[in-house]
């Protein structure tokens, strides 16, 4: 390896090496403090563009996080719904009436001569 | 690199979205904040660091894992930020909205150890983000090799062996860049200040 270090460079004492790096972290610490932007939505975006739309183009692929709040409430909705198709369509699915099952009279028709 | 990593990765390599954004959330700070320090700005570090997953995106299929994928990654913004910052100074796009931020600004000893961090005295709070412009400003002004190598260094915290594998060039050389970068920035701060910073 070659360390192109010139012998004749005046050197950093350590206070100063110290300071300097302190002034630089302290430079620096700002965006530490604050939110990060929203990366992947502008990567998202420009791989969707650049691909001409061969990537992210479903809403599936666009989303941070399984939707759990939407599969429960498509669950719930849809539980509520059958319940309400069987109540409104009970009253009409109508019963078998008793038949009574008597035998017809009979009419003795006795033979005339 | 573990069976967990490993599956990741190819994951990556067969452009699984889903990966690729567990990607993103996972080193898209680490990343901003990289090529903030290396841009100065946080418009163009935003828009940069966008395009480093891009190109990471577009690349990971020469991923080879011979080095640690973060570190692969911040190869390829180090790299996009020189790009940037040469097209930049091409253009003579210098920092100017940084010289107008430290026009005036409180003589150093006064504010020493003092950054915006510190919100205990708002007078203090003030010097502090004037220094930290004043240096923002003077990092910006740096050789694009010293910047590189002191942000890794000295902001960022890396070590030797890292730095060398990001930047891809000799131990023996990241040391010189580093020292002589620190040299010019002491000066360069202490012009900006008008007094030493020892």
């Amino acid at each position: 390896m070659i360390d192109e270090r010139d012998p004749a460079e005046p050197a950093l004492d350590d206070a100063s090496e110290a300071r300097l790096r302190n002034l630089m972290q302290g430079a620096f610490s700002t965006p530490e403090r604050d939110n990060s932007p929203d990366v992947l939505r502008g990567v998202q975006q420009k791989l969707r563009d650049r691909s001409g739309g061969k990537f992210y183009t479903d809403g599936w692929s666009t989303i941070r996080h399984a939707p759990i709040s939407t599969f429960l409430v498509t669950g719930l909705a849809m539980l509520v719904l059958m319940l309400f198709v069987v109540f409104a369509l009970a009253p009409l699915s109508g019963r078998a009436e008793r038949v009574r099952n008597e035998p017809a009279p009979v009419e003795l028709v006795t033979p005339s001569n | 690199m573990n069976d967990n990593e490993r599956r990741f990765i190819e994951r990556l390599q067969q452009r699984d979205e889903r990966a690729f954004n567990e990607l993103v959330e996972t080193y898209g700070p680490r990343v901003y904040r990289l090529v903030y320090r290396m841009l100065g700005r946080r418009e163009e570090a935003e828009d940069m660091a966008q395009e480093v997953f891009v190109q990471v995106f577009k690349a990971i299929s020469q991923f080879r894992g011979d080095s640690r994928l973060s570190t692969w990654i911040y190869r390829v913004a180090v790299n996009l930020c020189k790009n940037r910052t040469k097209y930049l100074a091409r253009r003579h796009d210098d920092a100017q909205d940084a010289l107008d931020a430290v026009a005036e600004h409180e003589p150093l000893h006064e504010a020493k150890g003092v950054t915006s961090a510190d919100v205990s005295r708002p007078d203090h709070l003030v010097e502090g983000m004037q220094v930290e412009a004043i240096v923002r400003y003077c990092i910006a002004s740096l050789d694009p090799d010293f910047r590189e190598a002191l942000v890794l260094r000295d902001v960022e915290n890396l070590s030797y062996d890292e730095i060398v594998e990001i930047t891809g060039v000799a131990e023996g050389t990241v040391k010189s860049r580093i020292h002589r970068g620190r040299l010019a920035l002491k000066q360069l701060v202490e012009r900006a200040l008008g007094e030493s910073i020892s």
